[in-house]
């Protein structure tokens, strides 16, 4: 929850794993926010109709909370690149955990890199992605 | 379709430009739904306000593929990749211009896939604000 | 000695780890294995020597390959550049019966990997096609695959007398590991990989905490 230096990393180190929140209504909440009103991500029985178990999260809100996992962990961290691949539907209203791990680190440019994943209750990796980010 | 066709006839064209305005109410609202709790993310008011990374792949140009792109099938989205260059601050006006950056294929759970990477680069007063690469896969349509 | 049997690079298109980092993430979690070998999507990799690493951490770390066939993906133990020569291995069409031929007739070994996935793994393919003779090996556990996929996998092995191997299908540095195969002896290199696989008494091995 605060600023982070370079030399406080440790390789190896696990970021706070945090549980988003795919709530119906956070997920309309961003839904609005990107102009990404559809019911596949807003409306249970609509994405049901188009054949999903549910309404689903928008792969640059998954993307965008496996971001939100490094900021939570150092406030100050920039973000260079973070590139997420989707694997699987993320499903609203269902349980998820972000969890994240410190697996490079350049220390001439202060610069590390973090494997980041979503994974659902059964311990199902959904979207895994890295992030590389440079600290003071 | 043969892969290396596709490449030799699309790849680094590109096929769409358009402008677009980061919002502050639209930033702070994006933060605080996927998670963000840093106040640069969150609060318009503090000094550093600017939009978290991820902020660009809102912006959707007119379209995902070349104008007469051969119709594969529907385009699903596989991931995204964004490289930031410098802060989107609200009030920022970017360009967003497209090009097809890659195109493989390969098998996976749903069959025989082609993956087509769509490139967006943002610019702000002609500097390179934002990469985002777009990572979308076409299942092939059956034969036979 | 245990080996984790599949794994990707930054080689691989897919692939996001650095096999230095692999090395690192080992040493520093302590994992209980001797080495990996990188099977990377649709190639072999000649260039690379991992020599340097492999001496500067103490793990094996080997090269295959994991091609795609009309029964799913297969890795490859042994290439040789006859054997490159032989087929296509960036083709994704490539008939199963082929790579097993031909991967015989050049010392090497084919195993179907994470056989209970749809389409990628061969399960499916045997119940609609039958089976392709020559398989005596496939992947039993798989870092990427859930549950029920392995259970499948397992089945298809018991079923038809195959052996199984283990490999954690790692795409980033942290998945490394969480699956491998357990051999009864030393496996220096490719040569003795393969011929540890053809004498059989491996067992495959797995980490993962779900199932």
């Amino acid at each position: 929850m605060s600023g982070k230096a370079f030399s406080d990393i440790e390789f190896g180190e696990d970021l706070p794993a945090f549980k988003p929140d795919t709530s119906l209504a956070n997920v309309t909440k961003f839904a609005k926010a990107v102009g990404m009103m559809t019911g596949r991500f807003t409306d249970h029985e609509a994405a049901r109709k188009q054949g999903l178990p549910g309404a689903i999260v928008p792969g640059i809100m998954s993307q965008a909370m496996l971001a939100a996992l490094v900021h939570r962990w150092a406030q100050n961290a920039t973000i260079e690149k973070i590139d997420t691949i989707f694997r699987a539907p993320v499903l609203v209203d269902q349980e998820h955990a972000i969890s994240g791990v410190v697996t490079d680190m350049d220390e001439d440019e202060h610069r590390i890199e973090i494997d980041l994943t979503l994974e659902n209750a059964a311990g199902e990796t959904r979207v895994l992605g890295t992030a590389t980010v440079r600290l003071p | 379709m043969e892969i290396d066709e596709l490449k030799r006839d699309w790849l680094d064209q590109d096929f769409d430009e358009m402008e677009f305005e980061a919002k502050a109410e639209e930033i702070v609202d994006f933060a605080t739904a996927s998670g963000e709790t840093a106040p640069r993310f969150v609060d318009p008011s503090h000094p550093d306000f600017q939009a978290p990374p991820t902020f660009v792949t809102r912006f959707h140009g007119r379209r995902l593929l070349p104008e007469e792109f051969p119709k594969l099938g529907l385009p699903l989205d596989a991931g995204k990749a964004v490289i930031q260059k410098r802060p989107i601050r609200a009030g920022s006006r970017l360009l967003g211009r497209s090009h097809l950056h890659d195109i493989y294929e390969k098998t996976g759970r749903s069959g025989r896939m082609v993956f087509l990477v769509s490139r967006m680069e943002l610019y702000e007063d002609g500097q390179l604000a934002s990469i985002v690469d777009s990572r979308m896969v076409i299942r092939e349509k059956p034969t036979g | 000695m245990i080996l984790d049997l599949h794994a990707h690079s930054i080689k691989s298109d897919d692939g996001r780890a650095k096999v230095e980092n692999y090395c690192q993430w080992i040493r520093k979690k302590e994992l209980p294995i001797d080495g990996f070998v990188l099977t990377e999507h649709r190639q072999f990799d000649f260039e690379s020597d991992y020599g340097p690493l492999a001496k500067e951490f103490d793990l094996r770390i080997l090269k295959g390959s994991e091609v795609e066939t009309d029964y799913g993906h297969v890795l490859v133990f042994g290439v040789s550049q006859p054997l490159v020569d032989a087929f296509d291995f960036a083709s994704i069409r490539l008939p199963l019966h082929q790579v097993l031929e031909e991967t015989e007739r050049h010392g090497a070994i084919a195993v179907p990997c994470h056989p209970g996935r749809t389409r990628v793994g061969m399960c499916a393919h045997a119940e609609e096609r039958g089976l392709v003779p020559g398989v005596r090996i496939v992947e039993v556990y798989n870092g990427g695959s859930r549950g029920s996929e392995d259970a499948a996998a397992h089945d298809l092995a018991e079923k038809n007398g195959y052996l199984g191997t283990g490999g954690s299908d790692a795409h980033i540095v942290s998945h490394i590991g969480r699956c491998a195969t357990r051999f009864p002896g030393p496996v220096d290199d490719e040569a003795t990989l393969v011929e540890a696989l053809r004498s059989g008494g491996f067992e495959a091995v797995t980490w993962k905490s779900t199932s």
